[in-house]
């Protein structure tokens, strides 16, 4: 006898997915077709415990490999930024595709798509983000930050720094020991 | 996870300007959801309140009646439940020195009120995004100053 | 002066010190002298008397000789008489002469010798004379009786001549020693008498000095005692004196007079003075003088007194304690009637407060107007654009001009509101001081105008600054005003060039530093190759709302080199301008070194 079954993926893709979702006690909801708004923060760990379960069904999370490679292209940037040989000798785009196998114009597109920035401005945050923290735990001076981040000159740091953050070194200097200073006279 | 929408809060008594604001964020490509307030007690009662949604960014306007941004900043800083928010003044012009001192009060970004639609969206989108890599690669909170 | 006044009179005292001495020694000298010569003459005397003496003596002795030597011859018994006479009268004599020679015992022996001998001659005549009338002269028993009486009246003789001599030489040397006493003692007298002159004509010119320079001073301290007089009417105070240990006061006549009073017309007593105090006063005023009283010591105390005729007075008192020459320690008081100056600076402070109250309103004006305007306008403009952006298509090309007018017109606005905003912030009063690097400054400014600077391609170079105490967001709208200005009115064949130079200088040695209030300066010149301007433009450029170019060509509101003024101006600075067209201007401020 032959049976004929008429099914609806969607539905069954839909039933699975609760399935796996609610056995990896995950709290969720159907957003659309192939839309699930997870309501809470998934580690890393209970995330890739979910793709394995998901294997099987051959069910991809298809936006968290993009954000995965993303996440990846901020790893190797902050990585880069705070590497002493990297960021002297190494033309970022060069680099970036090599460490991750992929041509730059691909991870540039992608960076673009997921975080609305370009990996250029990504960099630029990244190496004022590094130059924030000379400045506020090693109380290095302008032109040893400058020469540690590879800038051509101090004038070159301040105004990147002031653009990037709209606010200049020294005043942002100013501001960080005004706050320390404000909470030591709070918790007194 | 990138469909999921950020939480912008405005405190602004102004309707013109929460108009803008508003408008602005309806045609900024970045998901958001945008409440706002005509006064710094109707935020901090919200805010205070159990079940409040807390925002990831807050848009204080400084010169509200019953209670001014400032105050609000102050109370804000003084909560530990409020740690995460990102905090933005939204002023229409201030002194260098009030600027810095908003900084050591604790504000992470100042935004002058810009004269023009273009850049209104042009800065809101940035402080969204930049505020969205600080809020995703774990960067120190500490460092995070912005001015517009 | 006192110092030399009691020198004096230590110099007075020793004097007569000396000169009773003198005088004391003076007459002890010329009794004793007195007593001396009159010793003398007496001794002198005696010594005649024995002289005399001995002669009656020896001539005695000769009357007896020569009667027994008549009775012999005669055998007449005449002659006998005066021997016998004579006799009783040798005894007297020399009962005279054993008186008289009591001190002197040479003489003594003499006269016992000489007396032995006398016996043996009287016995010697007793012999002869008897037995002379049984025999003859020619007996020669008589002759040897006779001769041996001879012999013995010779010894006789010779004896008391020596007695005589004896006597003379005594009386010589006894009338030299005389002599010599009645001439020394003259002399001795005389020079003593004229030491105590010379004494007394010194000891006179001095105090004919001392008299002459107390005189003067008194004069002086007449003359003093006078000008203070007038002096405290004039400055309206008064001085009194309180003697701790005796509890007595002494007022000045102004003392008086600033109580509305007469001088000298009550006692100085405390008690009296009290009921001119203000009723509110007493309590504390008394409380201050019983500590006066107790610490003698008047630190500064103010109070208020009532005059008969109503009028209120303000007096300030102040005391200091000496020790006078009985080491009673006097406590010197002065009192001064400030009441015009109370009221003269009741009158200032009035009218600071109000100028104060009008700044404080102008500014708080400007500041609001400049602020509140900002939200309108910024609103206009904002839907200007969102007009522009999305209605365009459905506007005419009249509408779309019209509305790129009103841009025009309201970004003009807003230049002169955020000017006008600048300069009433620049006006506030309360800000901080801190020692600043005035390299990061300059640099901050260089940022805030990276952008023209870049599209200019202005080479800005500057000196290293050292760190100067100033309040660093002035100086750095300071650095961006003088810099944006510069750019702004650049040459058009030139790429700006802005040189900044630093240098400290001498207040004294620059012409531009009127009326310096520190010796040293930071001299910081900002000197450009732009369009420069007529230097007898060069201090009206500062005035606000001042403008040399038409709003057309150039895009100031006239405003920004006021900015510049009142800054360098809260920092207690000198900002000057010159100018050569077509050359360029150079902007010197002169900041104060603490």
């Amino acid at each position: 006898m032959t049976l004929f079954f008429k099914f609806d993926f969607n539905s069954i893709c839909q039933i699975v997915l609760q399935q796996i979702l609610t056995d990896n006690n995950i709290k969720y909801k159907i957003v659309g077709f192939g839309e699930v708004e997870v309501l809470e923060k998934l580690s890393k760990d209970k995330l890739s415990q979910l793709q394995t379960a998901l294997d099987q069904y051959q069910i991809e999370i298809v936006e968290n490999q993009k954000s995965i490679l993303v996440q990846k292209i901020k790893d190797t940037i902050t990585d880069m930024v705070f590497n002493e040989d990297t960021i002297v000798n190494v033309k970022s785009s060069v680099y970036l595709a090599e460490a991750l196998g992929h041509s730059y114009g691909y991870l540039s597109n992608l960076f673009s798509e997921v975080t609305y920035t370009s990996i250029e401005n990504f960099i630029i945050l990244q190496k004022i983000e590094f130059a924030k923290q000379l400045i506020i735990k090693q109380n290095l001076s302008l032109t040893e930050i400058a020469f540690r981040l590879n800038y051509s000159s101090v004038a070159h740091l301040s105004t990147q720094f002031k653009n990037t953050t709209g606010i200049t070194p020294s005043a942002f200097q100013r501001i960080i020991a005004k706050r320390r200073e404000l909470n030591q006279q709070n918790t007194n | 996870m990138q469909e999921d929408y950020i939480n912008i809060t405005l405190a602004d008594d102004d309707e013109d300007d929460r108009l803008f604001f508003t408008d602005a964020f309806d045609e900024i490509k970045i998901t958001t959801r945008v409440s706002t307030f005509n006064d710094g007690v109707y935020l901090m009662d919200y805010l205070n309140s159990e079940d409040a949604l807390l925002p990831n960014v807050l848009f204080l306007d400084l010169n509200m009646p019953r209670k001014s941004g400032l105050e609000c900043l102050k109370e804000i800083k003084q909560n530990p439940k409020f740690k995460d928010i990102a905090i933005t003044i939204y002023s229409t012009s201030a002194s260098e020195e009030d600027i810095e001192n908003t900084f050591v009060q604790g504000a992470n970004i100042y935004i002058k009120k810009p004269s023009d639609f273009k850049t209104l969206k042009k800065v809101l989108s940035e402080v969204v995004t930049i505020n969205w890599q600080y809020h995703t690669n774990s960067m120190n909170k500490e460092n995070f100053l912005l001015r517009f | 002066m006192i110092r030399a006044l009691s020198n004096n009179i230590s110099f007075l005292r020793t004097t007569l010190y000396i000169s009773t001495f003198v005088i004391l020694v003076v007459g002890a000298l010329t009794y004793r002298s007195i007593v001396d010569a009159t010793n003398s003459s007496e001794m002198i005397t005696h010594t005649y008397k024995v002289n005399v003496e001995l002669e009656q003596l020896l001539s005695n002795l000769n009357d007896a000789e020569t009667g027994q030597r008549g009775y012999i011859i005669t055998k007449d018994s005449v002659f006998i008489g005066p021997y016998i006479e004579r006799r009783s009268k040798i005894n007297n004599s020399f009962a005279e002469l054993k008186v008289l020679t009591e001190d002197n015992p040479i003489l003594k022996e003499d006269l016992i010798e000489i007396n032995r001998l006398i016996n043996e001659r009287l016995l010697a005549f007793q012999t002869s004379y008897q037995s002379l009338p049984k025999g003859d002269i020619k007996d020669p028993n008589f002759i040897s009786n006779f001769r041996n009486g001879k012999v013995l009246m010779d010894s006789i003789k010779h004896k008391i001549r020596g007695a005589i001599q004896v006597q003379n030489n005594l009386l010589e040397q006894r009338q030299s020693k005389y002599k010599s006493d009645l001439i020394a003692t003259p002399l001795l007298l005389f020079s003593l008498l004229l030491c105590s002159l010379i004494l007394m004509y010194v000891a006179y010119n001095s105090i004919y000095d001392n008299i002459k320079k107390l005189k003067s001073k008194n004069e002086e301290l007449e003359i003093f005692k006078e000008s203070t007089n007038q002096s405290e009417i004039v400055s309206k105070h008064g001085t009194w004196t309180f003697n701790a240990r005796k509890n007595v006061y002494t007022y000045s006549d102004n003392l008086y007079r600033l109580l509305g009073e007469q001088p000298q017309s009550f006692e100085p007593t405390i008690e009296n003075f009290l009921k001119y105090v203000h009723p509110d006063d007493v309590e504390q005023l008394s409380k201050q003088v019983d500590q006066m009283r107790e610490n003698i010591e008047l630190p500064y105390i103010y109070y208020r007194v009532i005059h008969k005729n109503g009028n209120i007075k303000h007096l300030k008192a102040y005391g200091r304690s000496i020790v006078n020459d009985d080491d009673e320690i006097i406590l010197l008081g002065t009192t001064a009637d400030i009441t015009d100056e109370i009221m003269s600076f009741r009158a200032l402070e009035e009218r600071n407060m109000e100028l104060e109250r009008n700044n404080k309103e102008l500014s708080s004006f400007n500041y609001v107007a400049s602020h509140d305007l900002q939200e309108p306008l910024r609103k206009i403009q904002t839907f200007l654009s969102r007009l522009e952006d999305e209605e365009a298509e459905k506007l005419s090309p009249k509408g779309l001009k019209y509305i790129s007018r009103i841009q025009n017109a309201a970004s003009r606005m807003r230049l002169l509101i955020d000017d006008l905003l600048q300069f009433s912030r620049s006006n506030k009063a309360d800000k901080v001081f801190e020692d600043a690097n005035i390299n990061l400054l300059l640099e901050a400014a260089k940022q805030d105008l990276a952008e023209v600077i870049s599209a200019e391609n202005a080479i800005i170079t500057s000196d290293n600054f050292p760190s100067i105490n100033v309040i660093p967001f002035q100086i750095q709208q300071l650095f961006v005003n003088l810099l944006g200005n510069a750019i702004k009115y650049k040459a058009e064949e030139r790429t700006p060039k802005i040189e900044i130079t630093h240098q400290i200088v001498e207040a004294e040695k620059e012409e531009s530093i009127k009326k310096p209030k520190k010796s040293f300066y930071h001299k910081i010149v900002f000197t450009d190759n732009g369009i420069g301007f007529d230097n007898e433009y060069a201090d009206q450029i500062f005035v606000l709302f001042s403008r040399l170019h038409n709003k057309d060509q150039y895009s100031g509101t006239g405003i920004g080199l006021s900015i510049c003024k009142k800054i360098v101006e809260n920092h207690r600075g000198y900002i000057t301008a010159t100018g050569q067209l077509g050359v360029g201007a150079t902007f010197t401020i002169y900041l104060p070194i603490e």
